[in-house]
């Protein structure tokens, strides 16, 4: 019957929406393991898992906003702009690292908290809110900066955030496994977790409902603020500097790592661990298009096509509403 | 004889939606070139019977034969090809084009594809002459025209399709006495011009004044088709209403408690004005009215979901500002009338949607959810209202609409609340859910609870009232007692007739 067809057409879309990044990502592993000696080498899964702890971490952020059903493209330069007076306040100022990192995060916050803000109070949609945002920030480090990389021995006293081991482990992962298994605690267990699932379900009716619906999107955006700044930290431990274009290069992968993960555009669905998953794919794309020796002027393309990808799933599985 | 030259003909047109029958044998037919009105009580069929016309619902069975052809339009676009337009009561235009763009829309002047708009203009200009309507501004925005002078645009853009039945639905609803007069002038010159025209309306007083014939529906079913010379307002009343059996609704509760809920004076600029009433405790207050009445308007306003701007709502002896957090902590919960949108979310499970409003009371000082207490209070609501549903987990979208209202109810007795606010809680529901639903609100008031029930459905509200509410354009026409009316007397406040003459 055409009837049972569909149904089971729509249930093949449904699982490769919901799994088939993992799929494609296994498999990519497979081939990496066959044709590299390299790939599966302790040092190298550490290395990618390196690489991924700080856009994973800010993917937190971006996916509690999408959640939400909103979208937040500012994370990526409000990470770049605390990392540049984080790392100022310590070189230029001689401020101690704790302080100058709280305020690092703070600022992020106070941006998050902007944002939040012109989406609920103001009402403006939030893209172009935080689109806004992005080039207020990216204006500000380049005004700050003058172009100038920031750089000095006083550096040092954050390198272990991002280049430290704790034995063998490299410390950013250890945090970013520490976040993911907050997160997923907080989404999964608390009020807080199910406010945020059931306003990206169907805010109008979670409003009806007595939730606090625009306090809600303020604390999202906020939070993620927060980690967007903890980022910008971790990028400067990571460098050893700041310059005023260091958030831009994590505006693609932050977002690809939350659509990728299933989160949809539309909100309410979507789980943390595949935000980490495909986070750490990404990394692996990257990494493995090096070990394979694929030329650099071929890697965008190949990191696009993920991203359509990704979208179209993400439709597909979404097609039936 | 060439007497009866029928311009439309419908005979033995059939129409069901799961639960119910929308249309169930429904024959008249319509002479050419006169005023032929619609009308029959909420549910009786109208809206199903316009789609039909109007191409936007194909009828189960039964044959219309318009202009002498077999009329099955698959489309609206295909009806209006037809020569059959309808003008809504929310009118299709496009606010943000000219008077112009919108009178000719879809039909566009134009050579090899460029817009002619010499042609279009002269066009405009024409048609608006004929309705003696070239006051209104061809090169205005029709966003800023008033409602009257678009509703004349929206006949412009009808006529210019070579439209030779025009049906209007409610078309005076948001019009003053003024501008009535106007549009009635309007509408007996296009049927001096040939046009036909079906006007379907709640106001008796303007079918005798406009209608050549009137056609009265009642649950779905053809009751008469009859010159308007040969019909009084009572007659066409009691047969909208027919001897309706009513329900065994039980015996209201006797024990009322003191006063709950207070409006003084509240005013929402265009949709309702100076209501005031008052509900006591273990009460059901009744709030009906036709369907642009305020009623459900008024009833949004009360949880903070529609604008008001002056008066006053005292709740247990405090003024309440209307926000739906607000109502929650003061005990008082809202079932909207579109559930789907409004009600449930329905891509959770039945227990998070029962929950949600209770997750701080079911939750530890972290913010931690108690998985355990979240459960037990769901299953009690499910056993509770006879949900049927697999498991506690199932997603929502997939119980039955009887079903889904009944979580939509659920939350908020789940979170203990005493004043229930219900907007048509048995509309598009099947009877047995009905008398359920009917059970549950008996037992709540029995208990104490304050129900303000907003419902077009006559036998419901005095099945169940204590106090009703009648409004009329925004206002309150009539508070009757529940157990001193009837339901002719409601439906009379309700099409705005004055208290002195009822009696």
């Amino acid at each position: 019957m055409p009837s049972q067809n569909k149904i089971s057409l729509q249930r093949i879309a449904e699982i490769i929406g919901e799994n088939g990044f993992i799929f494609i990502f296994i498999l990519w592993i497979v081939i990496l393991s066959l044709t590299t000696q390299t790939f599966l080498s302790s040092n190298n899964i550490f290395t990618v898992l390196r690489q991924a702890a700080i856009v994973s971490i800010v993917a937190i952020g971006e996916m509690l906003i999408m959640l939400l059903g909103g979208m937040d493209v500012s994370l990526a330069a409000a990470m770049g702009f605390s990392g540049i007076v984080a790392t100022s306040l310590m070189v230029n100022f001689n401020i101690p690292p704790e302080l100058a990192g709280l305020v690092c995060i703070s600022i992020g916050g106070l941006i998050g908290l902007i944002n939040g803000i012109l989406v609920t109070i103001v009402r403006i949609n939030a893209v172009i809110a935080t689109l806004g945002m992005m080039n207020v920030l990216n204006g500000m480090a380049l005004a700050y900066t003058q172009g100038k990389t920031i750089v000095g021995p006083q550096l040092d006293q954050i390198a272990f955030l991002a280049r430290g081991y704790v034995g063998p482990i490299p410390f950013p992962v250890i945090l970013m496994f520490v976040f993911y298994i907050v997160f997923y605690v907080i989404l999964n267990k608390t009020v807080f977790g199910a406010h945020i699932y059931a306003i990206g379900n169907n805010d109008k009716a979670s409003w009806l409902a007595g939730i606090k619906v625009d306090r809600m999107k303020i604390l999202a955006f906020t939070v993620a603020g927060f980690l967007a700044g903890f980022s910008g930290l971790l990028q400067a431990s990571r460098q050893g500097s700041a310059t005023s274009s260091m958030g831009n290069e994590f505006l693609f992968p932050i977002l690809t790592a939350v659509i990728l993960g299933g989160i949809s555009l539309s909100g309410g669905r979507g789980k943390i661990q595949n935000t980490l998953i495909a986070s750490v794919f990404l990394m692996t794309i990257t990494n493995g298009m090096v070990l394979l020796g694929i030329s650099l002027y071929v890697q965008g393309i190949i990191s696009g096509l993920i991203l359509i990808i990704a979208l179209s799933l993400d439709r597909l599985r979404y097609r039936r509403r | 004889m060439a007497a009866t030259d029928h311009i439309l003909s419908l005979s033995d047109i059939h129409r069901s939606f799961p639960g119910v029958k929308a249309l169930d044998g429904v024959s008249f037919q319509i002479p050419r070139a006169s005023v032929h009105a619609l009308v029959g009580a909420n549910g009786a069929g109208k809206s199903t019977l316009i789609k039909i016309l109007s191409g936007a619902l194909v009828p189960d069975s039964g044959q219309i034969v318009f202009e002498n052809q077999v009329y099955a339009p698959s489309h609206p676009s295909a009806a209006i090809k037809l020569g059959v337009s309808t003008i809504y009561q929310e009118l299709n235009l496009l606010p943000t084009r000219s008077v112009i763009a919108n009178i000719n829309v879809g039909k566009e002047p134009n050579r090899f594809g460029f817009l002619d708009e010499k042609v279009a203009r002269q066009k405009a200009e024409k048609i608006l002459g004929q309705l003696g309507a070239s006051a209104i501004p061809l090169d205005a925005l029709v966003g800023e025209l008033k409602v009257s002078e678009k509703q004349i645009v929206e006949i412009a853009k009808a006529l210019i399709g070579q439209c030779k039945l025009l049906i209007m639905d409610e078309p005076t609803a948001a019009l003053n006495d003024v501008e009535i007069n106007a549009l009635f002038k309007i509408i007996k010159e296009l049927k001096e011009q040939g046009v036909t025209i079906l006007y379907v309306s709640h106001r008796l007083k303007e079918i005798f004044r406009l209608a050549d014939n009137v056609t009265v529906l009642r649950d779905g079913k053809h009751v008469r088709t009859t010159p308007v010379a040969q019909v009084t307002t009572d007659a066409l009343i009691n047969d909208m209403i027919g001897r309706k059996i009513m329900g065994a609704f039980p015996p209201k509760n006797a024990a009322l408690g003191g006063e709950v809920l207070r409006l003084e004076h509240l005013t929402s600029s265009n949709t309702f004005r100076d209501v005031s009433f008052s509900v006591r405790g273990g009460q059901v207050a009744a709030i009906t009215g036709l369907a642009g009445s305020g009623k459900v308007e008024l009833g949004k306003a009360l949880i903070g979901d529609w604008p008001v701007d002056s008066g006053q709502i005292i709740l247990h002896g405090e003024k309440f500002k209307p926000d739906p957090s607000r109502a929650k902590s003061a005990r008082f919960g809202y079932m909207p009338e579109d559930r789907k949108k409004e009600g449930v979310l329905e891509e959770l499970s039945v227990r998070r949607n029962i929950s949600l409003p209770s997750l701080a009371e079911i939750s530890n000082i972290l913010g931690f959810i108690l998985f355990n207490k979240e459960t037990g209070l769901a299953q009690r609501q499910v056993d509770g209202l006879d949900i049927k549903t697999p498991s506690l987990l199932q997603l929502v979208r997939n119980l039955s609409g009887g079903n889904q209202q009944k979580v939509s109810l659920a939350k908020w007795l789940a979170t203990g609340s005493e004043i229930l606010l219900l907007v048509e809680p048995t509309q598009g529901i099947d009877v047995g859910v009905k008398f359920e639903i009917y059970k549950l609100i008996h037992k709540l008031s029995s208990e104490g609870a304050t129900i303000i029930l907003v419902s077009s459905e006559i036998s419901e509200i005095l099945g169940l009232s204590h106090q009703i509410i009648v409004l009329h354009n925004g206002q309150v026409q009539a508070i009757l007692g529940g157990d001193q009316t009837n339901e002719e007397e409601i439906l009379q406040f309700t099409f705005g007739q004055e208290k002195e003459k009822s009696t």
